[in-house]
């Protein structure tokens, strides 16, 4: 019973991991007003550039620093369409969630020569992986510093609250969303290279599997801060955990229908917390 | 200046955009455009088969842009058409392997089962909207993971035909197929219907009271609200209405052109949809214009592939560039949300 335990609790300390990462982008981008569905996008993008990285240089240190920034420069797009253009940012999301899965495949055939995977790579091994478990429970503590100890923390939450007293008080609304949206995608970034060069040594097409989106669903759970986005990339990631142990365990249960367990868990969530809860005021709304 | 951006922000910028990134997107897997666009035109539109796959893939994408559409224009992103099209074309399936009616009336049962499965599951997410105020941008995209695998697992267990190698339902008897409409190709009256819809739509939208009530909801949802349109129950009858049109579009896949239901039903039509109902205004008339361009980049992008060796994955980053370009565009009240929340609350 006790392995059990420990295999659940391990497992699901690795699934969580990627949805906090993403989940502190939701978080932040969210605080300065902006909704981030292209998460999901940004997290391919991460997740694929550090494959590419590791492959070219094999060092996947330099893999998970290009997934970073492959997320920070998918985040930067949405920021200036956020913020120069003043788009639809739902709108805008998907559109990059469909740029960065369609590029990502389109870029497997290019450079691999071979359609749906990558080939193996140079991962960050057991250790990293467990690193950055750890390093995701930093993040959040600094988020949270960031987010409510510094002037600057004060004001994105400004932005995301009223923009315009923020800029009644002399400062530029937009530049805030520009960096909260752009650190927004380097998370997500991290999440995905998180997936494609710690947990596993390749990039599969669709391996992000909506991990963007149940962090979207993690952040409102959360309620907008980081510990609370936390604690919900957790039980989501529990969810993901008990799907694999359910079915090592019962052969007999249907993988298929398990699989659906996170996603039945984000919707009910979803459903349970909202109403309750209070977005940032100008959460989604151009300024 | 103004007037040359306002057009480079609609339809004929799309296009021009279009061209231009497919022209890096082919050099880049070393094909000269001259090329490249030569087999994708001749591949979309070079005779009569090749025409015949476009309007296939036209008459799969206007389904689900149709119901984008509709739910857009209430003010609400129905993001769920995948899920809806392959709960709707799962439960059209599954009826028709087991039917044995005489053909019309149980083709008619399977489009309206495949209607009522995807209006059940955008309803789901509208009554989600409605009572429980929960962001339908994110229920939908997680129904869409639900019904992706919930159908995977009926046709890998309950539904699954004892014939069939992979996963999929006992292929219908021929005279379950719907009547082809072009000979010698796969193209199904599908097409049809799904004009049909987009006219019943575009007179919903300018001369009934529901579709102004539908349009105000969306444009001024506040004004909306005060002159007493019930707005939590416009939410999720939109919503569903919505999934039922894209539903309808699975039903049709599967008796029109698939004959069984798998679950590689759609390469992602739901998505593709919201460019399409983007680039088509959300007016259900310029809707069919834009499917049918975009079933050209589908069905031509397939060809392109094959004879020009450029991955049609180009073809889903170009349609994702396109949505980026449109979002600048406004569609939706950007308040709605909370003009939701204060309806239901007084």
């Amino acid at each position: 019973m006790n392995t059990l335990l420990f295999a659940l609790v391990t497992l699901t300390l690795i699934k969580a991991t990627p949805i906090v990462y993403a989940a502190l982008g939701g978080v932040i981008s969210e605080r300065s007003g902006v909704i981030n569905i292209g998460l999901e996008g940004m997290m391919a993008a991460g997740a694929f550039g550090a494959v590419i990285a590791s492959y070219y240089t094999h060092e996947p240190m330099l893999g998970l620093a290009a997934g970073i920034g492959c997320g920070a420069a998918i985040g930067f797009v949405l920021a200036v369409a956020a913020t120069r253009f003043k788009v639809d940012q739902i709108v805008a999301g998907m559109g990059i969630n469909l740029i960065c899965a369609g590029g990502a495949a389109y870029g497997l055939v290019l450079l691999f020569n071979q359609p749906g995977a990558s080939q193996e790579v140079a991962s960050l091994g057991n250790v990293g992986q467990w690193t950055l478990v750890g390093v995701a429970f930093l993040c959040t503590a600094a988020l949270h510093t960031v987010l409510y100890r510094t002037a600057w923390g004060l004001r994105v939450r400004a932005t995301g609250e009223n923009p315009f007293a923020v800029k009644s008080a002399g400062l530029d609304p937009l530049r805030f969303r520009m960096l909260a949206v752009t650190l927004s995608g380097a998370f997500a970034g991290l999440g995905g290279a998180f997936l494609s060069i710690a947990e596993l040594n390749l990039y599969s097409d669709g391996m992000t599997a909506g991990r963007g989106f149940i962090a979207l669903a993690a952040v409102i759970f959360g309620r907008w801060t980081p510990f609370g986005a936390l604690g919900a990339a957790l039980v989501f990631g529990l969810f993901e955990a008990l799907q694999d142990v359910l079915q090592g365990r019962f052969s007999w249960l249907p993988p298929d229908a398990l699989s659906a367990l996170p996603y039945i868990a984000a919707l009910v969530a979803l459903a349970g917390i909202t109403g309750r809860v209070r977005a940032p005021a100008s959460d989604g709304v151009p300024y | 200046m103004k007037r040359a951006r306002s057009l480079l922000s609609g339809p004929a910028g799309a296009i021009l955009l279009v061209v231009a990134l497919m022209s890096v997107a082919m050099m880049l897997a070393g094909t000269s455009p001259i090329d490249g666009f030569a087999a994708l035109i001749l591949g979309s539109l070079g005779g009569r088969s090749q025409i015949g796959e476009t309007l296939v893939a036209t008459s799969a994408l206007l389904f689900p842009s149709l119901g984008v559409a509709l739910a857009f224009r209430a003010g609400l992103f129905n993001i769920g058409a995948e899920g809806q099209l392959l709960v709707g074309g799962m439960l059209a399936g599954a009826a028709g392997a087991v039917m044995t009616l005489p053909p019309f009336p149980a083709i008619t049962i399977m489009l309206l089962l495949g209607a009522v499965g995807g209006g059940f599951w955008g309803a789901i997410a509208g009554w989600m909207k409605a009572r429980l105020h929960a962001n339908e941008v994110i229920s939908t995209l997680m129904l869409n993971f639900v019904a992706q695998y919930i159908t995977l697992y009926l046709v890998n267990g309950p539904l699954k035909s004892p014939n069939a190698q992979g996963a999929e339902t006992a292929w219908l008897p021929t005279n379950y197929w719907l009547p082809t409409l072009i000979p010698h190709t796969r193209l199904s009256i599908g097409i049809l219907i799904a004009i049909a819809i987009a006219l019943g739509l575009q007179f919903l939208f300018r001369r009934t009271v529901p579709g102004y009530a539908l349009r105000a909801a969306g444009e001024a949802p506040e004004a909306a609200r005060r002159n007493g349109i019930n707005l939590p129950r416009l939410t999720w009858m939109a919503l569903a209405a919505s999934g039922a049109i894209a539903g309808m579009g699975g039903a049709t896949i599967v008796t029109g052109e698939l004959h069984r239901f798998n679950t590689e039903l759609s390469p992602g039509y739901g998505f593709i949809a919201i460019a399409v109902a983007l680039v088509g205004d959300l007016d259900p008339i310029k809707v069919c214009f834009a499917s049918f361009f975009f079933g050209i980049l589908e069905a031509g992008g397939l060809a392109m592939q094959a004879s020009a060796q450029v991955p049609k994955d180009a073809i889903h980053v170009i349609e994702g560039l396109i949505i980026l370009v449109l979002a600048a565009r406004r569609y939706v009240s950007q308040r709605s949300e909370r003009v939701v929340e204060a309806a239901a609350a007084s």
